[in-house]
């Protein structure tokens, strides 16, 4: 296996650390509620003032 | 600027306004080429023959009729998920000139014959190099309002616009890159399998960049406000968008199956098309299941119609994409008229009925008025509905005719049929594609007559009122 192979190796193997920190995250329990909250607010967003 | 709501929405009319404007081009121009198709005698040299007019039709339905609406809606929403004004109105002004220009340039441009050969990527370097200026005006507002939001966290339709604007540059910059030999001739800075792999990998992603992530962006948005209903699941959003952006951008090499590159670049390209049907169908499923208990709205509300049909072809594109993608299905329909019916089911599809949605949405909003007849929109419907599907179904069917007479061969292994022979049994399919575009012309016809009259409306009221 050449350097080049292995460059390529490490990058996707970071990637896919990265994906799984980020699936991780966004299904953990103490994300669960604020994770889903934007779908709520966006609701309401007719108005620039409302909070 | 709505002074009402201090959204800077006069640009948003702007946009939407052109937007249709170079759709009617786009599909007045596509409706004559499957004309030329099916009737030969119809290609007058040299500027209005099938070759000079394919890439207008195609230039103006992705990047004016596409990137046009997509530009209004991304405006529109962007102030409205980060609760703020838009960063520079002015800005966005010189930008809905800008993209006048350069659509009405690439308009004249290709029809005299300048064009780098590259699918999707026609332009010459003078109206490229305004593209690219266009792009980060564009960019440089959304992000800009992004910063400054009022809203601390990002609704999923403000992901796929980053993710747009950030691809898009990315793509355009590295495979508009040439060597200019005069003003209106350049030459790629790549050459031979390099220059179409570097071709593949922005052809495939404008697929991505350009007709998936903006689409998205405002299915996730209008569907829930169409409904009255928020999304299924904003997680599940957030988990198919990085998935796809994870995904996409090693698609590319698929469209050069079979060909001197790399066997391994096109192994990687396969099994990433087929494992972007798990994102591709989050994102159906996450629609559908916003639909539960709101499933009689496909009956009573016409805007929710034209979402789920949209995410339906979207769901069916991002099935038969991933089968073209493998290789023994791609050595059969490749270089048949599968693929149009194929990329026109996304198109006219999956990205028209979304943005067609998203205008009957958002015009009455901005005049503050209601739509002139929700009838005539339901006409529309069933008409685009009609003429994609004739188009889409009958060009599979030769496509796979086709993709059968070209592999026969007799018992010696000679070729059974003559190219001219297989091309002569696809009469009959070229005069039903071209019934079903005047049908989708009829349909568009009717749908901008509705927001005509909506808006002529709303103005006539205004007047009255002042008076």
């Amino acid at each position: 296996m050449d350097s080049a192979s292995i460059y390529y190796l490490g990058v996707t193997l970071i990637l896919f650390l990265i994906f799984a920190a980020i699936v991780v995250r966004t299904y953990s329990k103490r994300h669960a509620a604020r994770g889903e909250e934007p779908k709520f607010r966006m609701m309401d967003d007719d108005y620039p003032n409302h909070q | 600027m709505n002074q009402q709501e201090g959204y800077a929405d006069d640009i948003v009319k702007g946009f939407v306004i052109w937007s249709m404007v170079w759709g009617l081009v786009a599909v007045l121009v596509g409706v004559f080429i499957s004309f030329q198709i099916a009737f030969p005698q119809l290609n007058f040299p040299p500027y209005l023959t099938y070759g000079r007019l394919r890439p207008i039709h195609t230039n103006a339905g992705i990047f004016g009729w596409g990137i046009g609406s997509f530009m209004a809606f991304f405006i529109y929403i962007t102030q409205r998920l980060t609760r703020t004004s838009l960063w520079s109105p002015g800005l966005a002004k010189a930008q809905l000139w800008l993209f006048n220009v350069v659509i009405a340039l690439a308009a004249v441009t290709l029809a005299m014959g300048m064009n780098r050969s590259k699918e999707y990527a026609e332009l010459e370097w003078p109206v490229a190099s305004l593209v690219v200026v266009l792009w980060v005006i564009f960019a440089v507002n959304i992000v800009m309002t992004i910063v400054k939001r009022r809203e601390e966290q990002m609704y999923i339709s403000l992901w796929y616009i980053l993710a747009t604007l950030v691809g898009v540059a990315v793509l355009y910059l590295v495979n508009n890159a040439s060597i200019p030999v005069s003003l209106t001739k350049s030459y790629s800075a790549y050459a031979g399998a390099n220059d179409a792999n570097v071709q593949w990998w922005y052809g495939h992603n404008a697929v991505a960049m350009v007709l998936t992530t903006p689409p998205l962006a405002i299915f996730y948005y209008f569907l829930p406000k169409a409904t009255g209903v928020p999304i299924y699941s904003h997680r599940m959003g957030v988990i198919a968008f990085w998935s796809l952006i994870f995904m996409y951008l090693w698609t590319g090499a698929h469209h050069l199956l079979w060909a001197p590159v790399p066997d391994w670049v096109q192994t990687l390209a396969m099994a990433f098309s087929v494992m972007l049907i798990a994102p591709s169908w989050a994102a159906v499923f996450n629609g559908y299941f916003s639909m539960n208990g709101q499933w009689h709205q496909m009956r009573e509300n016409y805007l929710v119609k034209f979402l789920i049909f949209g995410i339906t072809f979207y769901g069916l594109q991002t099935l038969q994409g991933p089968s073209q993608s493998i290789r023994t299905f791609s050595a059969f329909i490749h270089f048949t008229d599968w693929v149009p019916g194929h990329v026109h089911m996304g198109t006219l599809g999956w990205v028209s009925l979304v943005l067609f949605a998203a205008i009957y949405y958002t015009i009455p909003r901005l005049y503050h008025t209601e739509i002139y007849s929700i009838g005539l929109a339901n006409v529309h419907f069933w008409l685009v509905l009609t003429g994609q599907l004739i188009f889409s179904i009958t060009m599979w069917i030769a496509g796979v005719q086709q993709a059968a007479m070209l592999n026969a061969t007799n018992p010696d292994g000679s070729l059974h049929y003559s190219f001219i022979e297989t091309l002569v049994e696809l009469y009959p399919y070229w005069h039903m594609r071209a019934l079903g575009g005047v049908i989708y012309l009829a349909g568009l016809l009717v749908f901008l007559y509705n927001i005509y009259l909506t808006i002529a409306g709303a103005k006539t009221q205004a007047a009255a009122q002042r008076a």
